[in-house]
């Protein structure tokens, strides 16, 4: 398959920026590894799993938002899912961590299949329809007291096991986890976004009707879309809840889960692979590192300007800004 | 039995005229630009804070605030207008996720400048109760529902007889065809923006006087608007009226007839059957399907 | 490459501020002391009380102490776990000797558990779940529980010997929690008990208050909830004006401010509290608290802050014990902690194997005219409780 036909989308693979990729990539994942290197503080390692833990969060959300087309306004509801699914399997039927992460992701997978009839529906109408969803799994957990332990909440379930020696509810063992998770899912993303499956999704992002003629069915590639979307957010919230060990349904559900990806891959670039995760990252620190000391109360305003800015000047995030400050010295790899 | 039940379907119209005042005004905003102002509850909440203001610093009646908030809310919504008419490319999602940055702006300054702490109105008039046999309510509630019901009746007679409700209307359904008339579209969006912000002005105050407010109350009301929103339909101000009425009623008959903790269960259920089973709305004209 | 450079830099500063710090108690016997607090979101409110009573106590310590002095570092956890588990982290790293803890189990839980795995003392009067104290953590200590309000409350409702009470509850975690205890402590003492539930997010309470008017019929209405829906359902109740005799919440309600605020819904209604209003203190501590606050912040104490003081302050005790039999540096402080045997605005303090503080228990309170009257248990009351008392 020859990406070269140029493609207007922002960050859409092409020949040279394959190999741009894969080295940018392999470059920020040697940055990743620094912290451990030099010995971080639990600290810092702590802020950077939640800011992977984002960042994972984040690329599940623009995996729907770019090859799907659809902007979810409520993917609290999969990685709540997958956060109390793994939680209880692992506290109730003893079923090993490690296994019950990805089992929670399933779960994920499973609850977005009541969200199927939202499919049809178009652009904010599909996103508030996704934060019902949130909302309603939300009261679900508080109401279901004999299952989710209610608004009490769940403690006291398995955290992540000691794996070759490398104890992963450790703060080191943690970050390692969650960094290979998102290394594996930003994988998944490229491999897909490269396989004919991705050129159709992008074509059905130009021009639904036009595809449907071609006899691309684009619902189909859509609900898988949804699916996958679903089980990376249910893994990364089973990932959290096993770290952070402790579970309640105001938690689980908060909006943070899904306002913070989206402004984070807004951040950094949704169109890309790479854009969420580092947009995470980098959002997730300047948040807790420089505007919580800068402003000790109501700290969010900075991230909240950072964000109307992004949009405003830099709406292709990151991604968008370095491809337009160092244009590619192919001519037709330009942005419009 | 029948006592409970009438005063729920009172209380839920009650409650329901003020959800509709919210609601108003990201329904016109909706309507004339196709876009969904996250910020709406929070422009709604700055009104509130500006009642409080008046009434702790004047010990005035919170309706006095009126022309304060108008004025701080319009020129909030004025810049929230121009912002979002930089926006050139993917409107749709870059103006959903403008608003929404605009509305974390708003929550925290509201925190910043008035402090985390609960505020609604000290007015013994207003929070008399007022009763119709057997039926209660607030004095408060009353008026505020009158006030609801004058408005939308205001709006909807601009809408339709004055030129700029025109406009407004012909922007909406064709924004091409409504400039080779001699319509200058970024003109009646500002107008319909500043509309909405004077909305906005008055649920804010309405919501002060009978409700509690405090910085983290803006988002919740900028949700119940776009449910509301949707189960109008694009373009009707009665079913934006009726739609809330709805709402309101759905709320008030859970809790009557099963707990107070499933209501806004119910109201989220309300929402998604009507966006999938109806989908032009309860009282819309035009198609939502992508 | 703007992206890389951007995001190293970005590192480089997070680095920066995770090792800075390290040697931050070089400054003479003045002690760190940590906490997290919501600062921001629906629970700000209580973290900025809680906020001010530690501010109180921290200078009162400095005032009665010249050898040590101490001083309060805060971090908004923004009610996150995650962020108060970073915030647990950052304020060891940068020295403090023990960490004061913020509002809600499902905060304090992991925050405490990775205060242990530093070393670090962790006391909190915002959670009360008997999760916490089950995990049997060496480091950790609280004043309050859910048990003590749940006695305070079922100890005054049981006195008045009502038919039947209706408690409205919030779903959030410390009210459904005291909801679902106080149902079955009622129920035993042969009280006639219906809880409603109800979602945080609703405004309107008289759907609620109307279904107790009309069918529950009870002589008592129980509030376990929050100040915002305190405000909500009595003003539901003052409108329907249901046949009830009495109306009792708990937390942050049978305060000054609760009346200064909202004088027309206080009248008669009952909460949990410390101290009556004007203060009559018998100890100097407690005197010395509620003139310094009114200095501090312009208004009269309240309900959270008191907590927070206390805990503050049994925290520099220990502080200072440890500091003086030196075993402070080598995490001598937890031992010191449960050797706290102190008289107190919540009444004595001690903390058992588990950290808990098993004479928490609290006294109840009556809105009078602007004054807070004790009325509960007989032993504490300063005067007789108005019954049948309402607020309309």
């Amino acid at each position: 398959m020859s990406h070269s036909a140029s493609h207007p989308a922002a960050g859409s693979p092409a020949g040279s920026s394959t190999a741009r990729g894969i080295a940018l990539g392999a470059g920020l994942l040697v940055l990743a590894l620094v912290p451990l290197m030099v010995g971080a503080s639990p600290y810092m390692l702590g802020l950077l799993i939640s800011a992977l833990i984002l960042a994972g969060l984040a690329l599940s959300w623009a995996l729907l938002g770019n090859l799907g087309g659809m902007v979810s306004f409520g993917h609290a509801a999969f990685f709540g899912v997958g956060a109390y699914a793994s939680a209880l399997l692992a506290a109730r039927l003893n079923v090993p961590v490690l296994l019950a992460i990805p089992i929670g992701g399933l779960f994920a997978t499973l609850s977005s299949l009541a969200m199927l009839p939202a499919l049809r529906l178009s652009g904010p109408y599909f996103a508030l329809a996704i934060l019902a969803y949130a909302q309603i799994f939300r009261i679900l957990a508080t109401e279901l007291d004999w299952l989710t332990g209610g608004a009490a909440g769940l403690q006291r379930f398995p955290s992540l096991p000691t794996v070759f020696g490398l104890d992963l509810s450790e703060r080191a063992g943690s970050y390692v986890l969650v960094l290979a998770c998102v290394v594996l899912f930003a994988l998944v993303y490229v491999v897909i976004r490269r396989s004919h499956v991705g050129t159709a999704l992008r074509a059905i992002a130009e021009s639904e009707d036009a595809t449907r003629v071609v006899g691309v069915n684009a619902t189909v590639l859509k609900t898988w879309m949804l699916l996958l979307s679903a089980f990376i957010a249910g893994v990364f919230g089973a990932l959290n809840a096993h770290i952070i060990g402790f579970l309640e349904p105001d938690y689980a559900f908060s909006g943070i889960w899904s306002v913070m990806p989206i402004i984070a891959a807004v951040f950094g670039g949704y169109r890309t692979v790479l854009g969420p995760i580092v947009g995470a990252v980098v959002i997730y620190l300047f948040d807790q590192v420089v505007a919580k000391s800068l402003i000790p109360v109501g700290h969010q305003i900075l991230l909240g300007i950072v964000l109307a800015v992004m949009v405003l000047v830099a709406p292709n995030g990151l991604s968008g800004l370095v491809a337009r400050l160092f244009p590619r010295s192919e001519k037709h790899h330009a942005e419009a | 039995m029948t006592e409970l039940v009438l005063q729920a379907l009172f209380s839920g119209v009650l409650i329901g005229g003020v959800y509709a005042l919210v609601a108003l005004g990201l329904a016109l905003a909706f309507g004339a630009m196709r876009i969904i102002n996250l910020a709406h509850g929070e422009l709604v909440l700055l009104a509130a804070y500006m009642a409080y203001l008046v009434e702790s610093r004047t010990g005035l009646d919170p309706y006095f605030a009126i022309p304060l908030a108008l004025i701080v809310v319009g020129v909030a919504s004025w810049i929230l207008f121009l912002l979002v008419d930089r926006i050139k490319d993917h409107r749709e999602l870059n103006s959903l996720i403008l608003t929404f940055a605009i509305g974390i702006i708003l929550t925290n300054a509201i925190l910043l400048l008035f402090a985390s702490d609960v505020r609604t109105t000290s007015s013994a008039f207003l929070q008399d109760a007022v009763s119709f046999g057997d039926v209660y309510a607030m004095r408060g509630e009353l008026i505020a529902f009158v006030l609801a019901l004058v408005l939308m009746g205001v709006l909807w007679w601009w809408l339709k007889s004055s030129w700029y409700g025109r406009a407004v209307r012909a922007v909406s359904s064709n924004r091409g065809a409504a400039q080779l008339m001699g319509i200058n579209p970024t003109r009646i969006e500002t107008v319909s923006f500043l509309v909405a912000g004077a909305l906005a002005s008055f649920a804010g105050i309405a919501l002060y006087t009978m409700s509690v407010v405090q910085p983290a109350t803006g988002h919740a009301l900028t949700v119940k608007a776009f449910i509301i929103t949707v189960l109008a339909g694009v373009g009707s101000i009665p079913g934006v009226f009726l739609g809330a009425v709805l709402l309101g009623l759905t709320e008030a008959l859970t809790v009557t007839f099963a707990s107070s903790a499933l209501q806004e269960l119910a109201g989220m259920v309300l929402f998604l059957l009507v966006l999938f089973f109806m989908p032009n709305g309860l009282f819309g004209a035009r198609a939502r399907r992508g | 490459m703007v992206r890389k450079t951007l995001a190293s830099a970005t590192f480089a500063l997070a680095l920066a501020a995770g090792s800075a710090g390290a040697h931050a108690e070089d400054a003479p016997k003045t002690f760190t002391i940590g906490a997290h607090m919501p600062l921001t979101g629906t629970l700000a409110r209580s973290g900025q009380a809680f906020d001010e009573g530690m501010q109180v106590a921290v200078k009162m310590c400095n005032a009665i102490s010249p050898k040590y002095k101490v001083k309060v570092e805060v971090i908004d956890d923004e009610s996150t776990p995650a962020k108060a588990v970073s915030a647990v982290e950052k304020l060891a790293s940068s020295g403090a000797v023990a960490i004061i803890g913020g509002y809600g189990s499902n905060i304090v839980g992991p925050a405490s558990d990775a205060s242990d795995k530093l070393g670090k003392t962790y006391i909190t009067a915002g959670a009360v779940s008997d999760e916490l104290t089950a995990r049997g953590l060496k480091t950790f200590f609280r004043i309050n529980n859910n048990a003590g309000y749940e006695r305070g409350i079922a100890t005054l409702l049981t006195d008045l010997k009502p038919k039947s009470v209706s408690i409205i509850a919030s779903t959030k975690e410390a009210p459904a929690l005291l909801a679902a205890g106080l149902d079955k402590d009622l129920t035993a003492a042969g009280i006639k008990v219906t809880v409603h539930k109800f979602d945080p997010a609703i405004t309107d309470f008289k759907p609620i208050i109307n279904k107790i008017k009309l069918q529950d019929k009870p002589d008592i209405i129980m509030m376990s909830a929050y100040e915002n829906d305190y405000v909500g359902i009595i003003r539901a109740a003052k409108v329907l004006k249901p046949n009830v005799k009495l109306i009792v919440g708990t937390w942050s309600l049978a305060t000054p401010k609760m009346y200064t605020e909202f004088p027309d819904l206080m009248g008669n209604v009952v909460g949990t509290s410390f101290l009556p209003f004007p203060v009559e203190v018998k100890s100097e501590e407690g005197q010395t608290f509620a003139k310094l606050y009114k200095e501090m912040y312009k208004k009269d104490i309240e309900y959270l802050s008191t907590l927070s003081f206390v805990e503050t302050m049994v925290l520099c005790d220990g502080i200072f014990r440890a500091a003086e039999a030196g075993t402070l540096e080598s995490g001598g402080l937890s031992d010191e902690m449960r050797k706290t045997d102190r008289d107190s605005l919540l009444g004595r303090i001690q903390f058992d194997q588990t950290g808990d503080n098993p004479n928490f228990s609290l006294s109840m309170g009556q809105h009078r005219d602007g004054k807070i009257v004790l009325v509960s248990p007989k032993s504490a009351a300063t005067g007789e409780i108005v019954y049948p008392g309402l607020p309309w």
